[in-house]
This record gives C-alpha cells, structure tokens and sequence, in this order.
C-alpha cells in the first residue's frame, strides 16, 4: 500500500499529465469557434440546419469531418453552435458524435486494430447511434430547463421570434413578423471583440478543465485500474468494468485506441468497444466542461442515457462476437 | 491648487483586459515553462510536446494582444465582473502551483497499480528490435520481441544491456520495467522482465533506476521455461531525461 504522499505526488502528476494534453486541444475548439463567429457572424447558416429529430442529429455527427476535435475542442464549438441557434438535435448530435466522427480519431483507431475491421466499422456506427438516441433523450426536456440560464440567453437572441415569445427572449421588437423587414445580418465582430470573446471562454473552460481532470486524477490514483479489467472475460460485467475505466481515464478520443490495445487482449469484444464510445461523450475530464452547456438534470440524463446506450451495445456485441 | 489629478487607478476597460491578459499569459507560461524545464518527458508522448509549445505560443500571442487591445482608449465601458475576478485568482493560484510543483511520480507505485501492457508485435515500430543486435535492444524492444517470438530457447544466451526501474512483484523478485505510453501519464502501462538478482546483494529498492549488463538465461521446468536477465554488472543511474516509452 503505497503512502498517502506517495498517492498525492501521483495524483498531482497524473493531474498535470491529463491537463497539459488537455489544454492545446480546449485551445483548438476555442479557436475553431471563434473562427466560426467571424466566418458567419450570425451564424445563419446554422439556423438553416435540419431541425428533424433523426435528420438534425446525423446532420450534426456528419459535421465532425469538417472539424476534427477531440471531445474537449468540441465543447466550446457545440456551445457556438447552440449560441448561434442552431437547431438543438444537430448541436447535441455534433456535441456526442463528432469526437469519434471525424478523421483523426478514424484514422488512430484504424492504427491501432488494423485487423479488427468489425472495430473500424463499429466505432462509428455505434457512435452515431449514441449521439441519436442522446438527442433523442434530451429533446424531450424544455430548453430552460436543460440548457445553463446564460447560454439559453444568447441562444434565445439568435432564434427567430416565430419561434421564441418576447417573454422568452427578454428583448426584441414588438409587431408581426411577417411584416417586419427581414433583420440585416450582424456585423462582423472586431478583432478586440472577437479576442475578448476567446480569450473569456477559453479561460472559463480551462478551470473546469482542471476540475475534472483533478477529479480524474484522484480517481485513478485510488482506485486501482487492475480491479476494474479483473472481470475482463465476463460477458456483462466486462463491459461495465470497461465503461467505468473510460468514465476515469479520462483520456482524448483521438488517442483512446492505443490505450485500448494495451488491453484489448484482456477484454471482450463489446467491452473494448464500449471503451471506445463511451469515454468521447462522457467521463470525469468532461463533466466540468459540459456543466457549461447544460444544466444538472441534463447532464445527468446525458451520463445515464450515454451509459446505458453503450451497455446495450456493448452487450449486443457480446452477443454477435462471443 | 486647481490642477486635476490624474486617476490612481486604470480605467475599467484596461483593468478587464488587463486580467484577461494575465490570466492567458499564466497559462501559456505553465505550457511553455513545462516544454523547457522537461516535465512533459515525465508527462506525455513525445509527439504531443511540439502541440504543448504551440499552444503556449499562441496563448502568449493572445495574451499580448490582449493587453494592447485592453490599452487602447476606446470603449472604455467594460468592468471587471467580480466572476472575472474570481477566474483569474483561482488561475493564478493554480499556475502557481503549477509552476512551483513539478511531478514527481512514483513509477513503481503507478505500475503497480496497473495491469501490464499486452501489445504484442501491433506496436508501430517493434518490427524494427528483430534488426538489431541483442546488445542494442531496449528493454520495451525485449519484451515485444520476447511476445512475437514465443520461444525463449532461441534467446538463451544473448547479451543484454538494458535499463529501467525496479517494479516490485506481489509473489516474485522485483522485475527491471519501464512504463509505456500512447498520450500521457494517466494511459502508461509497464512492461518489466524478470531478473536474477545477485543473491549475496541487497534487493534493490522501488522506483529505483537501475542499468544491467548480462545475458539472457532460461529458468523453469523444461516445456515451460521462461527467459530472465541474468545481471553481470548492476549500476545504479539517474532516472533518465525521458524515462517513458511509446
């Protein structure tokens, strides 16, 4: 039994460890977002994205090959998005897929099990599916009462008021708005403004950051990895056990796979790949981050729904490779 | 008598950005202090450190910018929240302790503590460790080259010069290891090989970084042997500047 300095001094290297990966990454999602409020300052485009509860979310995982970001980058540019109006489906379907959909996280998991083509396929496929079925689940809560108050305040002035009351929106011209002129389009933001933005959400983002990847830090630290793949062979609890390791791992979806092949050997098939999907939508790194976008009803919905739509398909993989 | 007195403190906009700017510069000073003082050899892959500089540039970058768009004299409306405040006091703390801590992690007690890595000969570069001689071979490219080529009569002999630090055993003498990694500390994975220690020395501490010079040598009943390093020179060395592997 190692001594509680010895545990501390461990704990505060793994923190570091996990933070400084971690903070180039947050630095790209805060940059990719801010380029998009300066491409489309408006963001327009976004508000013309299918807002179907199917269509919105593939829309929205399909988007994650247009920026490829780990899971930490692509909150802030999730949050652009919902700030920008887009329909909350496609947001959600970004937020939960595009850590996996996108070219870099392929392209490592193709490195790292290139004779597992079932894995190749499954990844994705898998990924996709949790993202639909998360979006599925948190559509059926009201916006306020899933989105964080200061989001939902700027998201409301980007929604047109055909769909959002004035009450709602705190603000606005009254009268019809079928007779009002169409509203010109925002201006592009200034530099200053546009550094003044990044610069507020990158640091707001970076002291979550540390909350979870402290989090993460003491978790590993106490709670030995071994007991966790000791049911390695055991259809059921091996996927559980390997849900829970990427709940505290805690490390970036585009090099989740290599670690995974240090134990690939270890698990079964439905296990590794529940690893594998669960950890880019939801572990202890992340909770801090996505406690920015939603409130704590939503973001417990999102790790019970993420978790128990990856059991199942873990589980049914169980079932086809054993 | 008559004459203004100049304000004694900057005006709101400039105590903002101010904040802004050092908060941004605290960080990028932790990134580019963690590339220069070599903690990320302690830390994470090797690929990922020119990422970590360029972050650290490009946050210096920011936090420049900042201050100069925070002295310029327009739009002097925009107050220091006490939210803000808040933010860069915890930011300032952190970076400090940060600065002032650097890891110190036990490697023995983090390998104990995790299974041992099973990559076999998937690893991008082990084909390479079957060109080289057996005096060249790191201990990683041992044991990957031990897991391809599973029969260990075909390595009796073989002289090995290898390094690594001393991973004790719940039911076994301590093994020679080192910890690999795919990103960074929290995903590392040891791999170890087992040693037959001088019997009339001491048994080597934890942690402790060790060089052998010897041969291979098979042990076990015959069906099942199993290769150990048998130590002709132990010498005890400074734990390396980059003691984790890929």
């Amino acid at each position: 039994m190692p001594s509680p300095a010895t545990s501390l001094a461990n704990a505060w290297a793994l923190f570091q460890g996990l933070l400084i990966e971690a903070l180039p990454f947050l630095l790209i999602g805060v940059l990719i977002s801010a380029l998009a409020r300066w491409l489309s300052p408006g963001g327009g485009w976004l508000r013309q994205l299918p807002s179907d509860p199917l269509l919105g979310p593939l829309t929205g995982a399909g988007l994650g090959f247009a920026l490829p970001a780990c899971e930490c980058g692509n909150v802030p540019v999730a949050r652009q998005m919902l700030v920008a109006g887009a329909p909350l489906g496609t947001a959600l379907g970004f937020l939960f897929a595009a850590p996996v959909l996108n070219p870099i996280v392929l392209a490592s998991t193709f490195a790292a099990f290139p004779d597992q083509p079932w894995l190749l396929l499954a990844r994705p496929v898998g990924a996709v599916m949790v993202a639909v079925g998360l979006s599925l689940l948190l559509r059926l809560i009201p916006e306020p009462e899933l989105l964080r108050p200061e989001l939902l305040a700027e998201r409301r002035l980007n929604q047109p008021l055909t769909s959002v009351s004035l009450l709602e929106r705190s603000g606005g011209l009254l009268g019809p708005p079928q007779s009002a002129p169409p509203p010109a389009p925002p201006p592009r933001p200034s530099p200053g403004e546009l550094i003044r933005h990044g610069a507020n959400e990158f640091l707001g983002l970076a002291l979550l950051l540390v909350l979870g990847c402290l989090i993460a830090a003491l978790v590993q630290t106490f709670v030995p990895r071994g007991w966790l793949l000791a049911v390695g062979s055991a259809p059921t609890l091996s996927v559980v056990a390997l849900m829970l390791l990427a709940w505290v791992v805690s490390v970036c979806s585009s090099v989740d796979a290599f670690l995974a092949l240090s134990f690939a050997a270890q698990v079964t098939p439905g296990a590794l790949l529940a690893f594998l999907l669960l950890g880019p939508v939801i572990d202890l790194k992340l909770l801090g981050l996505l406690g920015l976008l939603f409130r704590p009803v939503g973001l417990a919905l999102t790790a019970a729904g993420a978790s128990l739509l990856v059991l199942l398909i873990g589980q049914w993989v169980n079932l086809w490779r054993l | 008598m008559g004459e203004p007195v100049a304000p004694l403190t900057p005006p709101l906009i400039q105590r903002a950005a101010l904040g802004r700017a050092i908060a941004l510069g605290l960080w990028a000073l932790v990134l580019l202090r963690s590339v220069a003082d070599g903690r990320l050899d302690l830390l994470l892959r090797a690929a990922f450190h020119p990422l970590v500089a360029l972050a650290g540039l490009l946050l210096l970058g920011l936090a420049g910018l900042q201050l100069a768009l925070g002295l310029q004299p327009e739009g002097a409306t925009e107050r220091l929240r006490p939210r803000q405040a808040w933010n860069l006091a915890a930011t300032a703390v952190l970076a400090g302790m940060l600065l002032m801590l650097p890891p110190s992690p036990s490697f023995a007690t983090l390998a104990g503590q995790r299974p041992p890595d099973r990559t076999a000969v998937t690893a991008p570069d082990a084909e390479l460790s079957f060109t080289l001689p057996p005096a060249q071979r790191s201990l990683t490219d041992w044991v990957r080259l031990l897991r391809s080529q599973p029969d260990p009569r075909l390595f009796d002999g073989d002289p090995v010069r290898i390094s690594g630090f001393v991973l004790p055993q719940p039911d076994a003498p301590p093994q020679l290891a080192r910890l690999l990694v795919r990103c960074c500390l929290a995903d590392a994975a040891p791999v170890g090989l087992p040693v037959r220690w001088p019997p009339a020395t001491t048994p080597p501490q934890a942690d402790q970084w060790l060089a052998i010079e010897g041969v291979m040598a098979l042990e076990g009943p015959p069906g099942s042997e199993q290769l150990v390093v048998v130590p002709r020179e132990v010498q005890v060395i400074p734990r390396p500047a980059r003691p984790l592997e890929p």
